[in-house]
């Protein structure tokens, strides 16, 4: 059997374009020969980005607080629910079985989104940087899915272009940053009028 | 084009040591949000001049089709069109004329230029089992179905790896829904007359 030509990278995810639900697409990044390719994808299209592992100049990981804030609001909806299984609970009389489970399963709704929440570990956003673009991975959510998609990459983009030790990196950096020096356009002459009758049109002194 | 220097994609400070090629995350120097940042060499090539294509100076000399004053420096892979620098567009080692670039994209035939697929598999899928919901749209819906899975059985799929099945079993179930159909008409028909 012939090897497919693009290898999973990561799982699909979904990227919301806007406020609804309905407008989100799901996203992918996949393995190629020589390029990683994004796949975002509507259920019936699916729109390409090609990263050339030649081409790709950085990748960088930015902790968020998008699980800090998930936390919170599953926490705030999580107490209401446990407290209303302990009031059933310890009440006095036997508590009603079906409100029991009802509770249970309204509790669980919130409970194991917040333990999938906190086993996913801290998340991310992340960038891939290439000379035209700067390009959000949002399939790569979460810091340690980041760093073992990096790690992957990270041979790859070395095989097309070679080592980077990082104690040369900031002198380079460096260098490259003063080599780019603003453009300033040449600020053209004030054109001089002479005004020696105040009821004539300005008139050039030449 | 994207600046020089690397940024921190929150605050937007220009990061010049410290942070780079780290297994883990360190904090922003300005901000202190965890950042991981791999630097690799492409961001310290220069960006390579366009070529403007020589001018022909002895007679003889072979022209590019485009721009006949101009010396040609190979023909296109794709048409054999002699080229010169100027319109050379080279792709992963392949070098085409302007046009046969734009007509590969627009027509799918250079694959590494496709960056968009309509995926007729699903949409055949989804048309004969969504409208199960409301049986009565399966009138319509069903032979769109057919429809779609015949026309589009060899049209290019997802650029991963994916089979006929969703052809295969919208065929099935909107062909079911048609012989459904058909009976039921049939009945409705012979029990009135």
């Amino acid at each position: 059997m012939a090897e497919p030509e693009y290898r999973r990278l990561t799982k699909t995810r979904v990227r919301r374009k806007g406020a609804f639900a309905i407008t989100a697409t799901r996203t992918s990044l996949w393995l190629g020969n020589d390029h990683l390719l994004s796949i975002d994808s509507t259920g019936y299209t699916e729109e390409y980005k090609r990263f050339y592992f030649r081409d790709i100049q950085a990748i960088t990981i930015c902790g968020n607080q998008r699980r800090v804030v998930w936390n919170w609001i599953l926490m705030v909806l999580l107490i209401p629910c446990l407290t209303w299984i302990a009031t059933m609970l310890f009440s006095a009389g036997a508590a009603d079985v079906g409100l029991l489970i009802t509770s249970g399963v309204v509790t669980s709704l919130f409970a194991i989104p917040l333990i999938v929440n906190n086993l996913f570990g801290a998340t991310c956003n992340c960038y891939l940087r290439t000379a035209v673009q700067v390009v959000e991975l949002a399939s790569l959510s979460r810091i340690r899915r980041a760093q073992k998609a990096l790690a992957r990459l990270r041979p790859l983009i070395a095989g097309a272009q070679g080592e980077l030790s990082a104690e040369e990196i900031p002198a380079r950096l460096r260098a490259l940053a003063q080599d780019v020096k603003p453009v300033v356009a040449p600020q053209s002459k004030p054109e001089i009028f002479v005004i020696d009758d105040p009821n004539s049109p300005p008139q050039s002194p030449h | 084009m994207t600046a020089p220097t690397i940024q921190c994609p929150k605050c937007h400070a220009s990061l010049f040591e410290g942070v780079f090629n780290r297994t883990d995350p360190v904090p922003c120097p300005a901000c202190q949000r965890p950042l991981q940042i791999e630097v690799f060499p492409a961001l310290f090539r220069k960006m390579a001049s366009g070529n403007t294509g020589e001018l022909i100076l002895t007679e003889g000399e072979a022209a590019c089709f485009y721009h006949p004053q101009k010396k040609a420096v190979l023909p296109c892979e794709s048409c054999g069109r002699f080229v010169c620098g100027l319109c050379d567009c080279e792709l992963n080692g392949r070098h085409f004329c302007p046009s046969c670039l734009e007509a590969g994209k627009t027509k799918g035939k250079i694959k590494n230029l496709e960056n968009r697929r309509t995926l007729y598999d699903s949409l055949a899928l989804s048309l004969s089992l969504l409208p199960l919901l409301i049986f009565y749209f399966t009138v319509i819906t069903a032979p769109m179905a057919l429809f779609i899975s015949i026309r589009y059985w060899s049209a290019p799929r997802s650029l991963i790896h994916r089979t006929k099945v969703r052809f295969i079993f919208a065929i099935l179930f909107s062909s079911l829904q048609i012989v459904g159909w058909g009976i039921g008409i049939y009945f409705l028909v012979s029990n009135h007359g």
